[in-house]
C-alpha cells in the first residue's frame, strides 16, 4: 500500500517538474505551447540512450537530458519567437514541432522507432525525485522574483507596454522557453528511469494538455498554484483509477469552467504562503504586498 | 495524371476552402483561432453518419441536420465558452485556453460515449466515377466541388448584399464601432457563429463521406489555418483561394512525391509562410494601436 | 562645438506613409538639452505618429532621426528606450494586474545588469540590488506623490493617479529625453493644472529634455518655452508661445480667433 501511494507521488513529483517550467512558460510569460510533451520525449530519450547504450552515468544522463530539452527548445524558438507570431499561431507551430519531433523520434534507428527502448536501467526512486522537484521550484521561484522573471511578466501583461520599458522581448520569452524545456527535459529522464521503457506514442498531446492544464488550473502567476494542481491532477484520478478517456473529458471541461469562473485558477498571481493559511483561519494581517 | 490530381486537388480543396472560410469568419471579428472549430466539424460528421446510416435518413436530409446541428453547437460553444470572456475583455491567451478546453472536451466525450470506432459512410458516392476529359473522378468529388462552391457563392452574395452580411464585414474590420453605429455586437458574434458552424457541419459531412469519421478527426482544422495563413490572415476571399491552393498543392505533393510527406510538406509550408510572408497573399496589415 | 553636441533629440525631413496615406511629411525640428517642447495641431495632424516613429514602434518611410548626434530610427523600440527615450501613452498602458510598485520596478529593470545566472542562484549580491530596486522605486512614487498607494493594484487607482503613475514609471526609466502623449487628457481644469505643474517641477528638477503633445493649451502654453506645431501630417509653424498665438495661420487651422493667453505656471 505504501509502495502505491509512494508511486502515485513519484509520478507526481516527475509530472510537477515539467510543470514548473512550464507555468514560467505559460503561466509567467504568456505563451503557450501545445507540444511541450516533445521536451519531455527528448530528455526522456537522451537519457536512456545516454545509460542504456553508452553506460553513463545517471546523474551526468539526466543533465544531459535537461541539456537537450534545453537545447531543442531554443532552437524551435530562435525561429518562431524572432517572427513575433500571434500567441495562437505561435501555439500552432509549436504543435507541428511536437509532431515533427514525434515523427523523428520514430524513424530514428537510435530511438528504435515505435517500438521503444526497452530495458532502461531504474534509477529514478523517491529522495532522487524530491530533491530535483526541489530544486527545479528553487530556481523558477528565483527566476521569477529577479529581474527576468518581472521582464516575463511584463511581456505576458502588455508586450507592447513592456518593449516600452526597454524589455527585450524575444530574449525574454526565448529565456523561458529554454528554461521550461529544460525542466520537461529533465523530467522526461527522470520518467525513463522510473518506467524503465519508453516509445514515442507515450509523449501525446495527452501530455502536453494535461500538464497546461495544470498550470492554468493551478494559477498563472503562480509556482505553487501548478505544483499542488499537478499533484491533484495526478494523484486522485490515481487513487480512484478513472479510466484515461474520461480524465482527458474532465481535462477539458475544467479549463473551459475555469475561464469562465475563476480564471485565476486556484492561486492567481499568489504563492502559498504561512499569510495565506493564517488567512484561511481569520488570523491573517491587513495590508498588501509590494 | 495531370488533370486526374488537379480534380482531386480541386475537391479537396473545396473542402479546405469551406474550413477556411468559417474559420477565418470568426478570426476576423474576434481575432482569435477558435480551436475547438476542429470538434464543431467532427461533430458535424457524426451527426450526419448517425441520421443517415444508423437513422436511415435520406442524405440531404443528412447534411441539413448536419448543417442545422453544427450550427447550433458552434452557437452554443460561443455562448457559454467565449461570450463571458469577452464581456471581460478578457485576454486572447484566455480564450485560447478555452477553446483547448472545449476541444479536448468535445473529443473526449465522443470517444467515451461513442468510442474509438471509425465509421465509414456507405460507398456509394466514392465508389461511382465519372470522366472527364479522360481523368475520372468519383461522385462525391463532383458534390464536393459543385457544393462548396454554391456555399461559397452563397456566402458572398450574403455578406455583400444583405445587411446583416454587411454587418459582419464591417464588424470584421472594427467590431467596436460597429457597436456604436447600433449593431447588437453580441447577436452579430453569435450570428457568425451559427454561420461557422453550418459550414462546419458541410465539410465534416463531406470530410466523414472522403475519408473516416472518427473522433479526433478535428485536427483536420490544421489545414484550415494553413490555408487562413496562405491566403491571408483576415480576409475571407483569402481563406477560399488559400483552401483551394492548399488542396491542391497538397494533393499534388501526395501524387507526384509520396502520400506520408504531404502532411509534412503542409506543416513546413505554415511555418514557412508565418516566418517569411506571414500577412499571406491578401492579407491586411493587422498592425496594433499604439 | 557642434549643434548636434548640444541638441538631445534632432529630427530630418522625417516622413511617414502608410500605404495611399501620408500621416508625416517632411517634420524637421531639433530639441536642446534641458528643453521642453510642445507639440499641437488638431486630432490626425500626425503627433502621436511623430511619437512613434521617435519610439520606433512604426518605422521611417522618409528622413533620419537622431539622438545626441547619433541615429536613432531603424533601431527596435527596446533599444531605443535603453538608450533613453521614455514615452508615455495616449490610452495608458500601466501593467493593468500588477501593483503600483512593481510597475515601477519593471522601469528600473531597464538599467539594472545582474546575469541570468547570478538570478537563478539568487546570489547576495541580487538579493541587495532587489531591495535598492525597491527602495528606488519607492523614492520615484514618492517624487509624484504616490508613495501610499505603493501596494495598490494599478488599474484599481482613480483616473488621475494612473496617469501621475506613467509617469513616474517613464521617469524610472531615467531617459535623456521624455515623451509625453496628452498626459492632461480626460482631466478636468484642476486636475490639468495640477498635472501642468508636476511636469514643471519635473522638469526642473531633473533638467529632463521633454517633447509634450497635449490639447489642453492652459497646459502647453504655460509649459512649453518653444511650440511645434503640425497639421495633416506637416509643419505649420514653429516659435515660443507668444508667436505661435499670434500667427494667423495657427489661429485658423487649430486654436480659433478667439484664443486668450493663460496664466503662466
Amino acid at each position: 500500500m505504501l509502495e502505491y501511494i509512494f508511486g502515485v507521488i513519484s509520478l507526481g513529483l516527475i509530472y510537477v517538474i515539467a510543470t514548473t517550467g512550464l507555468a514560467v512558460f505559460t503561466g509567467f510569460t504568456g505563451l503557450f505551447s501545445l507540444g511541450h510533451a516533445a521536451f519531455f520525449a527528448i530528455g526522456a530519450y537522451t537519457a536512456a540512450i545516454l545509460t542504456y547504450f553508452y553506460g553513463w552515468n545517471f546523474y551526468l544522463a539526466l543533465a544531459a537530458g535537461a541539456a537537450a530539452g534545453g537545447l531543442v527548445g531554443f532552437l524551435i524558438g530562435y525561429p518562431t519567437l524572432k517572427a513575433k507570431l500571434r500567441t495562437d499561431y505561435f501555439a500552432i507551430a509549436t504543435l507541428g514541432f511536437g509532431e515533427a519531433i514525434r515523427v523523428l523520434l520514430e524513424n530514428l534507428p537510435i530511438t528504435q522507432g515505435a517500438r521503444g527502448l526497452p530495458g532502461i536501467r531504474g534509477e529514478t526512486n523517491l529522495p532522487v525525485l524530491l530533491v530535483s522537484a526541489a530544486l527545479v521550484i528553487w530556481l523558477a521561484r528565483n527566476l521569477i522574483r529577479s529581474r527576468h522573471g518581472r521582464a516575463a511578466v511584463a511581456i505576458r501583461e502588455d508586450f507592447v507596454a513592456a518593449e516600452m520599458m526597454g524589455v527585450d522581448i524575444f530574449i525574454g520569452r526565448l529565456r523561458s522557453l529554454t528554461f521550461s524545456a529544460a525542466c520537461a527535459g529533465l523530467a522526461g529522464g527522470l520518467f525513463a528511469h522510473y518506467f524503465c521503457f519508453i516509445q514515442p506514442s507515450m509523449f501525446t498531446s495527452y501530455m502536453s494538455t494535461q500538464m497546461t492544464a495544470a498550470v492554468v488550473a493551478g494559477g498563472m502567476g503562480s509556482i505553487s498554484g501548478p505544483v499542488v494542481a499537478t499533484l491533484i491532477f495526478i494523484g486522485i484520478p490515481e487513487a480512484l483509477r478513472v479510466a484515461n478517456i474520461w480524465r482527458l473529458v474532465a481535462y477539458g471541461l475544467l479549463l473551459v469552467l475555469i475561464m469562465v469562473f475563476r480564471p485565476q485558477g486556484l492561486m492567481g498571481y499568489r504563492e502559498f504562503s504561512l499569510d495565506l493559511v493564517k488567512g484561511w483561519f481569520g488570523l491573517a494581517r491587513k495590508g498588501g504586498k509590494a | 495524371m495531370f488533370l486526374q490530381t488537379l480534380l482531386t486537388g480541386l475537391a479537396i480543396g473545396g473542402i479546405y476552402a469551406l474550413m477556411a472560410v468559417g474559420y477565418s469568419l470568426v478570426f476576423s471579428i474576434l481575432n482569435f483561432s477558435n480551436f475547438a472549430y476542429g470538434s464543431i466539424i467532427m461533430l458535424g460528421s457524426y451527426i450526419s453518419y448517425f441520421t443517415m446510416v444508423k437513422l436511415g435518413m435520406p442524405i440531404g436530409l443528412a447534411v441539413v441536420l448536419s448543417i442545422v446541428g453544427a450550427a447550433l453547437l458552434c452557437w452554443l460553444n460561443e455562448r457559454l465558452a467565449y461570450s463571458p470572456l469577452r464581456k471581460r475583455r478578457a485576454s486572447s491567451l484566455f480564450f485560447m485556453i478555452s477553446a483547448m478546453g472545449t476541444a479536448i472536451f468535445l473529443e473526449n466525450l465522443v470517444y467515451a460515449i461513442v468510442g474509438a470506432h471509425f465509421y465509414a459512410f456507405p460507398e456509394v458516392f466514392t465508389k461511382t466515377n465519372l470522366t472527364f476529359l479522360g481523368a475520372s473522378i468519383s461522385v462525391l468529388d463532383v458534390f464536393a466541388i459543385v457544393f462548396s462552391s454554391i456555399t461559397i457563392y452563397a456566402l458572398h452574395t450574403f455578406l455583400q448584399k444583405s445587411r446583416t452580411g454587411i454587418a459582419i464585414r464591417a464588424a470584421s474590420y472594427d467590431i467596436s464601432v460597429c457597436s456604436l453605429n447600433g449593431v447588437n455586437d453580441g447577436a452579430l458574434i453569435g450570428l457568425v457563429f451559427m454561420l461557422a458552424g453550418g459550414l462546419a457541419g458541410v465539410s465534416g459531412t463531406f470530410l466523414g463521406m472522403k475519408y473516416i469519421v472518427y473522433p479526433t478527426m478535428g485536427w483536420i482544422t490544421n489545414k484550415a489555418y494553413i490555408a487562413a495563413v496562405i491566403g491571408g490572415l483576415g480576409s475571407l476571399p483569402g481563406a477560399v483561394v488559400g483552401g483551394i491552393l492548399l488542396g491542391v498543392l497538397e494533393t499534388f505533393v501526395s501524387a507526384y512525391v509520396s502520400s506520408v510527406v504531404r502532411d509534412v510538406f503542409s506543416f513546413s509550408l505554415l511555418v514557412l509562410l508565418l516566418l517569411v510572408m506571414p500577412t499571406g497573399l491578401f492579407g491586411r496589415f493587422l498592425e496594433e494601436k499604439v | 562645438m557642434s549643434a548636434g553636441e548640444t541638441n538631445v533629440l534632432e529630427l530630418q525631413g522625417v516622413g511617414k506613409r502608410f500605404g495611399g496615406i501620408t500621416a508625416c511629411k517632411d517634420i524637421s525640428f531639433t530639441l536642446a538639452k534641458g528643453q521642453l517642447m510642445g507639440l499641437i495641431g488638431p486630432n490626425g495632424a500626425g503627433k502621436t505618429t511623430a511619437f512613434n516613429l521617435i519610439t520606433g514602434v512604426y518605422g521611417l518611410s522618409e528622413g533620419r532621426i537622431l539622438l545626441e548626434g547619433a541615429q536613432l530610427s531603424g533601431q527596435r523600440p527596446d533599444r531605443i528606450v535603453r538608450r533613453g527615450v521614455a514615452r508615455t501613452f495616449q490610452n495608458i498602458r500601466l501593467f493593468r494586474n500588477l501593483s503600483v510598485l512593481e510597475n515601477v520596478v519593471i522601469a528600473l529593470d531597464c538599467h539594472e545588469v545582474y546575469p541570468l545566472h547570478a538570478s537563478f542562484l539568487r546570489l547576495p549580491f541580487v538579493r541587495r540590488r532587489e531591495k535598492g530596486l525597491r527602495e528606488e522605486a519607492f523614492a520615484y512614487l514618492e517624487a509624484v506623490g504616490l508613495a501610499d498607494k505603493s501596494g495598490a493594484r494599478a488599474d484599481a487607482m482613480p483616473y488621475g493617479l494612473q496617469r501621475k503613475l506613467e509617469i513616474a514609471r517613464a521617469l524610472a526609466l531615467k531617459p535623456k529625453l521624455l515623451l509625453l502623449d496628452e498626459p492632461a487628457a480626460g482631466m478636468n481644469p484642476e486636475e490639468s493644472y495640477d498635472l501642468a505643474r508636476l511636469v514643471r517641477r519635473i522638469h526642473d528638477e531633473f533638467h529632463l529634455t521633454t517633447l509634450l503633445i497635449e490639447h489642453h493649451m492652459d497646459v502647453v502654453m504655460a509649459l512649453c518655452e518653444k511650440i511645434f506645431v503640425m497639421n495633416f501630417g506637416e509643419k505649420l509653424a514653429e516659435g515660443t508661445a507668444e508667436a505661435i498665438q499670434q500667427d494667423p495661420s495657427v489661429l485658423k487651422a487649430y486654436l480659433g480667433e478667439g484664443f486668450k493667453r493663460a496664466q503662466h505656471i
